[in-house]
């Protein structure tokens, strides 16, 4: 039977060093944590994103050719759990950090690294995923928006959906068919970089049910984009979008997104609190302390260079339960029924509601539960 | 050979035995009140009752990596006892002191003793102070057993033949050593479940064809492989400041496992699943007693949660954060 190993790992002094560099930096600038949340995408903050680049705590294990830090995935892994446990406003740089310079330092041109991490490094320079469409969610594959090339560009037609700060991020990298669908739908997909400020693209802001207006529409009609800016090979953009959603998968932002409801629950219930509290306490920690766990082994499996695709999407499914689930059992012991259920009540009720209005994308951003349970699926033999 | 390779050599050469002894018959025996000794020779003779005291040799790994073989084979025998309880009373008791196993104080009276109608020596543990005496003049007053068949008796003590106070909590020392016998067995349980998804055909397709099958077993796998680094990380504790408090997390987060994975398991297994005559109920019939020994998660959720709340909010994130 297939073992899926999550193999032990201490992290060792240097990195716990950095661990403390980072908690006193968040305490030196807690201007920018005026309402803590420990959600990604909450907390647009370029002057935060421009201050941790500065520190080298953006691209850290990239290359120092590109401005990155040549660090290892054990750094990277402690930089973020402590700005996500701290509620830092990392949202405008997570996803160029996280995701897109990691897929151009792996599949990008020479030409392409050296034009946009720098950029990335320094907290200047942000981007958006061009994944999802009106007409296509968890079938990636099916997606319509087309790049045709027409001498040395290539043309642009078609809609992205549900993309995070496009609004006023700086570029996004779509995926899109640069051949017509055949038989095999993974063909002829490629995967190309827009610039979201210059090329035309038309950005509609939507509303999501928390009032955040995170995510937008993002329409191409004839936008031209030169043809150097296909990322790595035309063709290629099945592997690529694939290898990429394995970075996605596996880091701290996949369990903590609840992490400050949880604070605020311990301070609500103070030092001695009821036994039914201090179990729901309990349960809580066990859950945290195992996850961080798993998630640690997997930076060590990228640390190796070990293809992780089945392990992340292990940490994911459990991780973003545990998000759902958190606010969940705090309600209960953090709450009696009778305070102030106003909106912007007390500090536990304002950090658990603006936690739970989020709580339903938890399970949707970065391939729902059902598609991540299908990868489980396929690691253990069943497909 | 280093400290890896001893582990392994351990797994393995336990793994060859419990799995040429630990079939159905042995179990469906040693639950209808019989005692399985020529396992228990077998078990002693290749040195494992000395995991506890070799202290040199073995690392506590070795213990509970052994333990989690035993928890793989559903080993019927009180082996987690006698090998903590060998460690504890190295001069006292040898290799030839036979079975040995432990119990919680109640007046005069030790209860929830493992096997203890076969057992010739027994430690008491004292939940008041965490003290332990070891005692050879006992009786047996009832017989009882576990919700897995596995006796579970109370006895009446005499004079103690010696006693010791632990560093390390003993009844917690007892909950690393069912955290990891869970963490064993839990494994086996999914293995069953893949391997019965994966045989049996229905609608003209194996079953583990079907989506609703295959998330199913993705959910009992995350729960097993969740389930096994929360019982390394406790075993990793072992001698540091954090032992109570990983053990506590460890016990906690492989109890929730088991509600999830047992009842998952066998609705995969259908009415099969649910005869006497298949094996799976063994393993599920264990996790859901041993769940509830040496402390069930609420006890040890509430340990937990008391502990942090003393650290305070502020301290929260510092208090779980730790580099190993």
């Amino acid at each position: 039977m297939p073992a899926l190993q999550f193999d032990r790992i201490a992290l060792d002094a240097e990195t716990e060093n950095l661990r403390e560099q980072v908690r006193q930096f968040v305490q030196e600038n807690e201007g920018h944590f005026e309402r803590p949340n420990s959600d990604f995408v909450t907390g647009h903050d370029p002057e935060f994103s421009r201050k941790l680049g500065e520190k080298g705590w953006i691209g850290m294990t990239w290359p120092t050719g590109y401005g990155g830090g040549e660090r290892s995935n054990f750094d990277r892994l402690v930089v973020t759990e402590e700005l996500l446990a701290a509620g830092a406003p990392v949202s405008a740089h997570w996803i160029a950090d996280r995701q897109s310079g990691p897929l151009l330092l792996r599949f990008g041109t020479e030409e392409q690294r050296q034009k946009y991490l720098p950029g990335i490094c320094r907290g200047e320079s942000y981007f958006s995923i061009g994944m999802s469409e009106p007409d296509t969610g968890s079938d990636l594959a099916s997606v319509r928006t087309s790049a045709i090339l027409e001498g040395d560009n290539y043309r642009v037609n078609g809609t992205k959906i549900w993309t995070t700060d496009a609004h006023r991020n700086d570029y996004i990298i779509c995926l899109v068919r640069t051949q017509p669908a055949e038989e095999n739908r993974h063909a002829g997909l490629s995967q190309i970089i827009i610039d979201l400020k210059r090329d035309g693209a038309k950005v509609r802001p939507i509303k999501n049910m928390a009032g955040g207006e995170d995510f937008n529409e993002v329409v191409f009609e004839d936008v031209i984009v030169p043809k150097d800016r296909i990322v790595g090979e035309a063709g290629n953009g099945w592997a690529q979008v694939t290898s990429e959603l394995a970075y996605e998968r596996s880091g701290p932002e996949r369990f903590l997104s609840a992490f400050r409801v949880f604070v605020e629950l311990v301070r609500f219930c103070g030092p001695e609190p009821t036994q039914y509290q201090a179990t729901v306490i309990g349960r809580i920690a066990s859950h945290i302390m195992t996850l961080r766990r798993m998630s640690i082994s997997v930076a060590g499996m990228l640390e190796s260079g070990k293809d992780v695709v089945v392990e992340a999407a292990l940490v994911k499914e459990l991780g973003n339960n545990f998000e759902k689930l958190l606010p969940e059992l705090a309600r209960v012991v953090g709450s009696d029924g009778f305070s102030d259920f106003s909106r912007d009540g007390d500090l536990f009720r304002r950090t658990f509601e603006d936690t739970m209005l989020l709580s339903p994308s938890f399970t949707l951003r970065g391939g729902t539960r059902e598609i991540l349970r299908g990868v489980i699926a396929r690691g253990l033999g069943l497909r | 050979m280093d400290q890896a390779d001893v582990t392994n050599l351990i797994v393995e050469s336990a793994e060859k035995i419990l799995s040429d002894f630990c079939d159905k018959k042995l179990l469906d025996q040693c639950e209808a009140g019989g005692f399985a000794k020529e396992l228990w020779e077998e078990i002693r003779s290749n040195g494992f009752f000395d995991l506890g005291i070799f202290k040199e040799q073995y690392s506590n790994q070795d213990i509970f990596a052994f333990l989690k073989i035993c928890g793989r084979y559903a080993a019927p025998l009180p082996l987690a006892e006698t090998i903590l309880a060998r460690g504890w009373f190295p001069d006292a008791l040898s290799d030839e002191s036979g079975v040995v196993s432990i119990g919680v104080v109640d007046g005069l009276e030790v209860k929830r003793v493992a096997w203890g109608r076969f057992t010739e020596w027994l430690v008491a543990i004292n939940i008041e102070d965490m003290s332990l005496r070891l005692f050879r003049d006992f009786e047996v007053v009832e017989e009882k057993m576990n919700m897995a068949g596995e006796p579970s008796d109370t006895l009446k003590v005499g004079d103690p033949f010696s006693a010791i106070e632990l560093k390390e909590e003993p009844f917690a020392q007892m909950a690393l050593a069912k955290t990891n016998l869970l963490a064993g067995t839990l494994q086996s349980v999914l293995d069953l479940g893949l391997l019965f998804a994966t045989d049996r055909v229905q609608f003209g397709r194996s079953i583990s064809k079907f989506q609703a099958i295959q998330h199913s077993l993705a959910v009992i796998a995350a729960e097993v492989a969740a389930a096994q680094r929360a019982a390394d990380a406790a075993v990793d504790s072992i001698g540091g400041e954090r032992f109570l408090i990983e053990v506590a997390a460890g016990k906690a987060r492989v109890g929730e496992a088991v509600g999830i994975v047992a009842e998952q398991t066998h609705q995969i297994h259908g009415a099969m699943g649910f005869t006497h005559e298949h094996q799976l109920h063994h393993f599920t019939r264990r996790l859901w007693a041993w769940r509830d020994e040496w402390g069930s998660e609420s006890y040890w959720q509430r340990r937990l949660g008391e502990w942090l709340s003393k650290q305070g909010p502020d301290k929260l994130w510092a208090s779980l954060a730790t580099p190993g």
